[in-house]
C-alpha cells in the first residue's frame, strides 16, 4: 500500500527529529507534573481537568510539527520525485494523517500513564477519552497540512505558535474565560479549541454537563471545513509548485 | 518503435515561454541527451514528460501512450532523477531505496536493492542518514533510486552537476552500462557529457529545439571543428562570432 509506506517513511522523519519529541512529549508531561506540585485551588488543574489540557496542549504542537514536515517536503525536491511517480493525492495526505496517529496515541497513552500515577483514577473512561481525542486530532493534523501547504518552512514556526498559543489562551485550560470579558468569551466560542477541550473532558469525566450543542457544532465544522481545505490546497500545492 | 514523441509541446509561465513548440521523437532504447545552456527550457522539459507538470499547449505520447489518458500507467513505467537531489533526509540510504521501493511496489525488493547498492557501490554508506552525506553520495543515491523500478524510460536532469571529475566518470560508466536496455533523456550543459554518452543530441536554447543529430552530424552540419563549436554555433544561431 503506497499510502502505508508513506505513512511510514513520515512517522520515521518525525520521531527521529529530538525537537518534535520534546514539544509533543516531554513539555506537556513536564506541565502536567509540575502543575501538580502545587496546591492550586482553581478547578481547571485537578487531573481529572488538566490532563485532557495538557493532551489539547500536545495538539497543538502535532500541528506545528506536520506542517514543518509538509512545508520542508513540499520546499525540498522530495514532492518533486514523489510527484512522477504513480502516487495519487490520497496517498499523500492519508499517508500524512495516518503517520501522526502513532504519536497521537504515543501521547496519550503517556499523559494518561503519568496522570495514574499522580492520583487520577483508572476507569475505562479513559480507554474512551483516548479514542475521542485521536479522532479530535485529526483537526489537528489536518490543520498542520493546510499550515504547512501554504507557507515556507520559516512560516510554519510562526503560524504553529500561533496555534499553541490559542490553545492555551482559548481551550480556557489555565483559566476560566470569564476572567477575560466578553468578547474573549466570544472569541472562545468561536474558535474550536474550548469545545475540543470540553468534548475531551466530558467523555473523560463521563459527564457533559459542560459540553453545549453550539459546541458540538463549532466542533464539526471546523473539522469538515479545515479537513476538506487541507486536500485542496494542499492538492492545489503539489501541482503549482511545480508548475 | 518511438518511446516518447511530442507534438508541439509548448510551457508558458505567465508570458515567459520556457518551452516553445517543441516536436521530439525519441526513439526505444536511446540515450538521449538535451544539451542547453542555464535557462533553455530543459528541466521543464524534463517535467512535462514525467507527467509532473501540464503542458500549456501540445501533446505528448510515452510508449505509445497519451499522457494525458494515462498518466497513472506512464508514471509506472518511467523515472526521474531530479536537478535537485530529492531523498528523504532523515532516513538511510538503505530506508530511502526501501521506501522508493514501496511506492513503486516492487515485488522482489530485497534483490533489486541489492543490485543498485552493487552497482553503485553504495555499501559503505547504506546505514547513513542521508543529510549526512556528501553532495556527490547524495546525488548518487537519488539516481541509484530512480531505476528502482526497472524504468523503461528513464530521465536524469544534470546528473553529474556538482560531481567532481572521478564520480563524474564513474557515473558516466554506470549510465553506459543501461545504455541499449533502457530509454534514458538525459539533460546536461557539460558538451563533452553530451557527446560522449549520448546516441543523439538536441541543442535547445531559449525554449526552443534548435537542431537534433548525432554530434558528429552536428559538426558536419555547422562545418566547425569540434562539438564544443558546433554548439555555440547552432545555440547562438550562428550569432557569437559575428558580433564579437
Ligand atoms: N515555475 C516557473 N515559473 C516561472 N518561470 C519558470 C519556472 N520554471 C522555469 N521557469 C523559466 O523557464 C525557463 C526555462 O527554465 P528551465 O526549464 O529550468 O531551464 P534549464 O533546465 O534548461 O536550465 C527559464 O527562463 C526559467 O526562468
Ligand atoms: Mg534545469
Amino acid at each position: 500500500m503506497r499510502m502505508i509506506n508513506f505513512a511510514k517513511r513520515n512517522f520515521k522523519e518525525l520521531i527521529r527529529d529530538p525537537l518534535s519529541l520534546v514539544f509533543e512529549i516531554i513539555l506537556p508531561l513536564f506541565l502536567l507534573f509540575i502543575f501538580q506540585q502545587f496546591d492550586i485551588p482553581a478547578d481547571n488543574y485537578k487531573l481529572e481537568n488538566f490532563t485532557p489540557s495538557i493532551i489539547l496542549f500536545g495538539f497543538s504542537f502535532i500541528t506545528l510539527f506536520s506542517a514543518t514536515l509538509i512545508s520542508k517536503d513540499r520546499t525540498s525536491s522530495f514532492l518533486i520525485r514523489l510527484g512522477t511517480s504513480p502516487m495519487k493525492s490520497s496517498d499523500f495526505i492519508l499517508g500524512y494523517i495516518l503517520s501522526l496517529l502513532p504519536i497521537v496515541l504515543i501521547q496519550n497513552i503517556l499523559f494518561f500513564l503519568v496522570a495514574i500515577m499522580m492520583g487520577l483514577e483508572f476507569s475505562i473512561n479513559i480507554l474512551l477519552t483516548i479514542l475521542v481525542s485521536m479522532v479530535i486530532s485529526i483537526l489537528f493534523i489536518s490543520l498542520g497540512i493546510l499550515i504547512g501547504s501554504l507557507v515556507s518552512e520559516k512560516g510554519t514556526g510562526g503560524l504553529g505558535s500561533i496555534i499553541v498559543q490559542l490553545v492555551c489562551f482559548t481551550s480556557g485550560m489555565y483559566f476560566p474565560k470569564e476572567v477575560m470579558g466578553d468578547i474573549f468569551i466570544v472569541i472562545c466560542k468561536i474558535l474550536p479549541f474550548e469545545a475540543c477541550l470540553n468534548i475531551i473532558q466530558g467523555t473523560l469525566h463521563n459527564d457533559y454537563s459542560n459540553l453545549s450543542l453550539t459546541h458540538i457544532i463549532v466542533f464539526l465544522i471546523y473539522f469538515i471545513t479545515i479537513l476538506l481545505l487541507s486536500i485542496i490546497v494542499f492538492k492545489k500545492r503539489m501541482v503549482s509548485d511545480n508548475k | 518503435m518511438n518511446a516518447i514523441e511530442t507534438k508541439n509541446l509548448t510551457k508558458k509561465f505567465k508570458d515567459k515561454i520556457a518551452v516553445n513548440a517543441i516536436n521530439l521523437n525519441i526513439k526505444q532504447g536511446e540515450l538521449f541527451a538535451l544539451l542547453g545552456t542555464n535557462g533553455a527550457g530543459k528541466t521543464t522539459t524534463i517535467k512535462m514528460l514525467s507527467g509532473l507538470i501540464l503542458p500549456t499547449s501540445g501533446s505528448i505520447k510515452i510508449d505509445n501512450m497519451d499522457m494525458k489518458k494515462d498518466v497513472f500507467k506512464i508514471k509506472e513505467i518511467l523515472n526521474v532523477s531530479p536537478q535537485e537531489t530529492a531523498i528523504a533526509q532523515n532516513l538511510t540510504v538503505k530506508e530511502n531505496l526501501e521506501f522508493m521501493a514501496g511506492v513503486y511496489e516492487i515485488k522482489d525488493k530485497e534483490q533489486k536493492i541489492n543490485e543498485l547498492i552493487k552497482l553503485f557501490k553504495l555499501d559503505e554508506v547504506l546505514n547513513k542518514k542521508a543529510k549526512t552525506l556528501s553532495g556527490g553520495t547524495m546525488r548518487k543515491v537519488s539516481i541509484a533510486i530512480s531505476l528502482i523500478n526497472d524504468p523503461k524510460i528513464l530521465f536524469l536532469d544534470e546528473p553529474t552537476l556538482g560531481l567532481d571529475v572521478i564520480a563524474r566518470k564513474e557515473l558516466w560508466k554506470v549510465i553506459n552500462s543501461l545504455k541499449g536496455k533502457i530509454t534514458i533523456i538525459l539533460t546536461t550543459h557539460y558538451m563533452e557529457e553530451a557527446e560522449s554518452l549520448s546516441d543523439r543530441i538536441g541543442i535547445m536554447a531559449n525554449g526552443n529545439l534548435v537542431d537534433i543529430g548525432t554530434s558528429k552530424e552536428l559538426i558536419k552540419k555547422t562545418k566547425t571543428k569540434n562539438f564544443e563549436d558546433a554548439f555555440i554555433s547552432i545555440a547562438t544561431g550562428g550569432k557569437l562570432y559575428e558580433n564579437d
